[in-house]
């Protein structure tokens, strides 16, 4: 194995479980997530890896498994796509609040219907609310990166909370990049042993998840629960600091790109912030002074980095690759009311729907965004712009005529 | 009273007037939310806006339940527990000394505790707190239905004593509400003339509170710095919880009789039978809950009962 490898960033996943030293991976099989636990699956069976791997009958189970056997003691990990952490779901909840903290990858994928395979972020961002804090990767190198990160975080005992990492289906899951591991001793160096203070054990009694009728109880325990995951902001940083000292990789909450001088702002999140970036650079080659700002850490929610970055810009856009359906994008609504109470906020904040489905957002698209923050009047205040083009349209229109919809579009 | 007052056709004069609020404690299999609901619908048919409500926990036989009914002449702005009662309905009086359930908390002064006891005692006793009412309704219930329910003559009770309702319009909802609950005519019957007798026992009292109750308020920072976790580590208390406070009949084993068979130490739901060395039956009334299966199990007939008639604190 050499230092540095190709690989899928699902092999990047499976890396940072091996690497992880995880004890137990409870799994079950979904596009575009296999990959993970058919890797994971062929290193223990050739004695590379030891870790337990059952197959569950469903994500539901899946998740149950894994949270209890977090609270048993052992370091876990999962990894599951769109309707199946759907299908988990209400167990996001109970592993957050009987502070598991484990860690799953999501490989996202929309979710039906009509149903695809590829991703946008409506899956992983559903989960935003659950107590899960939330990295998402741009490379297949910030999936085993974060994996790291997460486990460090999660299990830290200022937090105790679980991890959900992000990356894109396809652009990431089954795209081949170089990708640098760590050895033993660098991993050993920045990720302790785990344990649970409160564990399960044989000869000792806990009940985890009691019922707490009357509220006051339920409000504690949830305040608890956002505090530490509010502190997590902190430890993240500790862990990045950490990190970069023994990998030289420098991994933040929020990474700007050509950010100082920068006038036009896009804010953006995984894997179309490269084709996103390449846009910046273009418009840097012409003069017009654009910038990105990409969020890794979707919760804890960094408002505090996002209006340092953001503040006295003449305009900014949000990319969201997920539709909260009778709103518009998720993180431009995040970003606005972390905007709200700064005085000298951007005077236009664009919201940019784009990359549903999948749907492959080009380099030119991206630079339209930046014409807009240039010629705000153009943009209709508070609506989301849903970029859609022509040729997509007409696409659109053969494919009804094919299904045999009558009318025209 | 006018409806079109409260809810005038463009529903700009709302006032908020005076409102009675009634809470009702018992205990789970008592009826004690459908007599909340009953003194609602009465109230509903002598014109007045009535709301009526439960809470309750695990949903087991003989655990602390509390309901609500609030009785007003203009809209109700307000939901959920009452906290300040005027009346207080005690279903079941062990629940007087119950340390979670505390029935006479927040009563208001010169508000109305009505206490179902079989103690002797004043049917009517004025202090400078507030205001006892003692009825016997559960051996009014044992003598005219043949069980010991009282959601009807508990809701009869409350309702004269609001000096609001009359006993047709108790009547009236008695009806409605047991034939919706899919009671037989012939136990609706029967409560019928249960209703009708507690109404007429109940003392007539009115209430003259004029105070508007307000709770003080502390908001405090819930910051703790640290991880708390929701775990119970000392498990295995729920043996600290008695159950065997709520009883109408008590079993009592007849030692002559019993052949130590063992049928009532293996149908007992709640494990309070217990064996001696001779295998006889020990009953642990602290948490005999007097559902008397151990009774009709017998096959013996070595186990009786006798009416439960607890004093309170």
């Amino acid at each position: 194995m050499r230092d540095v490898e190709m690989m899928t960033g699902n092999t990047a996943a499976a890396w940072a479980a091996r690497l992880a030293d995880v004890d137990y991976i409870p799994a079950y099989p979904i596009t575009p997530q296999t990959e993970i636990i058919e890797t994971l699956a062929k290193w223990i069976n050739e004695g590379v890896m030891k870790a337990k791997l059952v197959q569950l009958e469903s994500e539901h189970s899946m998740l149950t498994a894994a949270g209890t056997a977090s609270l048993a003691g052992a370091r876990v990990f999962t990894s599951t796509s769109s309707q199946g952490l759907l299908y988990g779901f209400e167990m996001l909840y109970n592993i957050a609040g009987w502070r598991a903290p484990m860690v799953l990858v999501n490989v996202s994928r929309a979710v039906a219907a009509p149903i695809t395979l590829e991703p946008d972020h409506n899956d992983v961002l559903s989960a935003r609310d659950s107590g899960f804090m939330q990295f998402h990767a741009e490379r297949c190198q910030d999936v085993l990166d974060l994996v790291l990160m997460a486990y460090r975080v999660s299990e830290d005992r200022r937090v105790m909370l679980p991890s959900i990492v992000n990356m894109d289906g396809f652009y990431l899951s089954f795209t081949r990049e170089p990708v640098g591991l760590l050895d033993k001793e660098e991993v050993a160096e920045f990720l302790p042993p785990y344990s649970h203070p409160q564990a399960f054990k044989a000869r000792r009694h806990v009940v985890k998840g009691p019922a707490v009728i009357g509220g006051h109880l339920y409000t504690f325990f949830k305040h608890n629960i956002h505090e530490s995951i509010t502190r997590a902001a902190q430890v993240f940083d500790e862990a990045a600091e950490k990190f970069q000292s023994i990998t030289g990789r420098k991994l933040e909450a929020v990474e700007g790109f050509l950010l100082d001088d920068a006038e036009y702002v896009l804010v953006i999140t995984n894997s179309f912030t490269t084709t996103a970036k390449r846009a910046v650079v273009k418009l840097r080659e012409k003069g017009v002074p654009a910038g990105l700002a990409k969020v890794v850490m979707l919760r804890p929610f960094p408002a505090k980095i996002i209006v340092e970055k953001l503040k006295n810009r003449k305009a900014v856009a949000v990319f969201d690759q997920n539709i909260s359906q009778g709103f518009g994008g998720i993180i431009y609504s995040e970003t606005a009311a972390a905007l709200y109470h700064v005085k000298n906020r951007p005077e236009t904040l664009l919201s940019v729907v784009g990359g549903l489905g999948g749907k492959f957002t080009t380099l030119e698209e991206f630079e339209y965004v930046f014409s807009l923050l240039a010629n705000p009047d153009k943009v209709g205040a508070g609506k989301p712009l849903f970029l859609f083009r022509k040729d997509e349209l007409r696409d659109v229109e053969r494919a009804m005529k094919l299904a045999g919809v009558e009318g025209e579009m | 009273m006018n409806l079109k007052s409260i809810y005038p056709p463009h529903g700009i004069r709302i006032y908020w007037g005076p409102m009675l609020r009634i809470r009702f404690h018992g205990r789970g299999g008592q009826g004690v939310k459908t007599s909340s609901r009953i003194l609602g619908r009465a109230a509903f048919l002598a014109g007045f806006l009535a709301q009526d409500s439960p809470i309750y926990g695990a949903e087991r036989r003989g655990a602390p339940v509390v309901a609500f009914t609030r009785i007003s002449d203009s809209v109700i702005l307000e939901r959920g527990f009452i906290f300040n009662p005027h009346i207080v309905v005690v279903m079941d009086e062990s629940l007087i000394g119950d340390w979670l359930a505390r029935p006479l908390e927040g009563l208001l002064r010169g508000g109305v505790a009505l206490i179902n006891t079989a103690q002797a005692g004043a049917p009517l006793e004025v202090s400078d707190s507030h205001v006892v009412v003692r009825l016997n309704i559960t051996d009014e219930a044992l003598k005219i239905i043949g069980r010991p329910v009282i959601s009807a003559p508990a809701a009869a009770s409350a309702a004269k004593i609001t000096g609001l309702i009359r006993k047709k319009q108790v009547l009236e909802a008695t009806v409605e509400e047991l034939t919706e609950l899919g009671l037989a005519e012939e136990t609706v019957e029967k409560n019928l003339r249960l209703v009708s007798e507690v109404y007429d026992m109940t003392p007539h009292h009115s209430i003259k509170i004029n105070e508007e109750p307000s709770r003080s308020l502390e908001v405090v920072d819930l910051r703790s710095d640290r991880v708390v976790f929701s775990d119970i580590l000392e498990v295995g208390n729920a043996y600290l919880r008695k159950t065997g406070n709520w009883r109408v009949f008590t079993p009592v084993v007849d030692y002559g009789r019993c052949t130590g068979c063992m049928v009532c130490y293996v149908y007992c739901p709640d494990s309070a039978v217990k064996l001696d060395p001779d295998k006889k039956p020990v009953i642990d009334y602290e948490n005999c809950k007097g559902c008397l299966i151990c009774v009709l199990e017998c096959p013996m007939r070595a186990i009786t009962f006798v009416r439960e008639a607890k004093a309170y604190a």
